[in-house]
């Protein structure tokens, strides 16, 4: 069944509910969970959550940093070193 | 494990959807043409209404004549690039002719319009310290642009200046040169950019405009010199791009700016150094072409009433539009498989409009993509009304 990791790191439930809306094939959502090819989201979509992750944020993600991200946790990581960087 | 197995799941979904229907949307070939806006496919007669031939010219006797007179003076091909060994008189004036046209100062032709923008960026921005900052719907050129110049690239919500604001307000100071790259017409659902909005704040940050009116030159604007001249803002754009395969009805790609350092791009930019330049006769064809725009508004009359006249048959039809009216109308379809199907059933009833399905598509919509052309006749929209008509019926039944 579909859901997400129990986590308590805030930036990783953000982004888990961001991205459930399009997990089609109902994959549990862990921090090793590979976004393109786990759960199909084409690399259009996953540009286009990081903008919303951006705005809640308050912070850019640049399209260099994001090619090289696959599962969920880099992602994370990224975005505390940006939000560190960036504020 | 090999080369090929990253291409399996999407021909395998891609063969699906090709299997459940009769045709491959991506792969149909004009056995004959008939015209700016007939062809023969399989034998049977369609019209063509998913071009980029916006102004219908590329019948147009005088680029005809002038693409074949071309040939018999300097031959078929330059055999080499513009850098090197492949710039011709002709290259040259129509550098001159479109920089005369469009009111910039300088002008650089390029063998497309994509190796225009591809040339341009990576040329211009450089890593670590600049940054490149583009619409998020903006055409691949672009985005292989930014990743052949390396430097650091971020998006912003599409045709909206106020998220390109607070992205240039974030930059620390490190940052060097700022380039923001927008459209002016989009190709896929033929909207249409802000254009002053986005020089006002590009400006503001002390950020470079680059615009690139691939669809919307010799289409808008008084003049047919683009959105931005229909705005207002032309003179405040500083790097102008665009391209000979729509209105102009050839091949090439060309750059325009005032600022005299545009110039720098002929020895630092590998799209432009490192490939052969425009044949003559493309360059021929797309120098008539430009001399008709500049004398002659009345293709952009034609083609305006004819995008009127489909934008509001097909309004009345119930469809949803991505847009307001332009010559590109794209009618969004709920899923991947009713659009297969409703371009196939267009084919069945002789039209040949665009699919455009995820992820080549904004917002992860699949739609049909219509193109009007200046030279659509009245028989020609009669029939893609028609067709649309017959399509509104078979998706309501
Ligand atoms: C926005 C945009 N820019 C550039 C291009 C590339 O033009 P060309 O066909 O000259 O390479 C296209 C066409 O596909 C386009 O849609």
């Amino acid at each position: 069944m579909s859901g997400i990791q129990e986590d308590d790191d805030l930036v990783f439930r953000k982004i888990a509910s961001l991205i459930e809306p399009l997990n089609d094939k109902g994959v549990k959502l862990t921090r090793e969970t590979d976004m393109i090819a786990d759960l199909e989201i084409d690399s259009v979509s996953v540009l286009d959550i990081v903008m919303d992750i951006e705005d809640s944020y308050d912070i850019s993600i640049p399209v260099n940093t994001i090619s090289e991200i696959k599962t969920i946790g880099e992602l994370v990581d990224a975005i505390h070193d940006l939000k560190k960087e960036q504020s | 494990m090999s080369l090929f197995d990253k291409f399996k799941s999407t021909a395998e979904q891609y063969n699906a959807l090709v299997a459940a229907t009769e045709r491959d949307p991506f792969g149909v070939s004009m056995d004959e043409i008939k015209g700016p806006t007939r062809a023969i496919v399989k034998g049977k007669e369609i019209v063509l209404a998913g071009t980029n031939n916006y102004l219908g010219m590329t019948f147009n006797k005088d680029a005809v004549d002038a693409a074949k007179i071309a040939i018999d003076e300097a031959g078929t091909g330059t055999t080499g690039s513009r850098f090197a060994n492949g710039t011709y008189a002709a290259h040259r004036k129509l550098e001159n002719d479109l920089a005369e046209f469009a009111g910039y100062k300088y002008c650089i032709v390029f063998s497309t319009g994509y190796q225009a923008n591809l040339g341009a960026i990576s040329a211009l921005a450089q890593p670590p310290n600049d940054v490149i900052l583009i619409d998020a719907d903006c055409h691949a050129c672009i985005y292989d642009g930014c990743q052949l110049s390396g430097a650091q690239t971020v998006r912003f919500r599409h045709n909206d200046p106020e998220s390109l604001d607070k992205r240039l307000s974030r930059l620390d100071e490190n940052v060097s040169g700022k380039l923001v790259c927008i459209e002016g017409m989009y190709s896929m659902f033929g909207d249409v950019a802000p254009v002053g909005e986005f020089v006002e704040v590009a400006h503001r940050h002390g950020a470079q405009l680059l615009l690139d009116e691939a669809h919307s030159f010799g289409v808008f604007g008084d003049g047919g010199r683009g959105v931005c001249e229909r705005d207002g803002v032309l003179a405040d754009v500083d790097f102008y791009t665009g391209t000979f395969s729509k209105s102009l009805a050839s091949i090439g790609g060309f750059v325009m700016s005032n600022h005299p350092e545009l110039e720098y791009l002929r020895f630092s930019s590998r799209p432009y150094m490192f490939t052969a330049s425009p044949s003559p006769a493309n360059i021929a064809a797309a120098n008539a072409a430009l001399k008709k725009i500049a004398e002659d508004a009345s293709m952009r009359t034609s083609l305006w009433e004819n995008a009127n006249r489909i934008h509001a048959a097909f309004t009345q039809l119930g469809f949803e539009l991505c847009a307001e009216t332009s010559p590109v109308i794209a009618v969004k379809m709920a899923n991947r498989e009713q659009a297969f199907m409703a371009w196939n059933f267009l084919m069945d009833h002789g039209v040949y409009v665009n699919l455009a399905i995820p992820p080549g598509t904004p917002n992860a919509t699949s739609i049909l993509r219509l193109s009007v052309s200046a030279a659509h006749t009245n028989e020609d929209l009669d029939a893609v009304v028609g067709a649309y008509t017959a399509l509104s019926e078979a998706l309501a039944s």
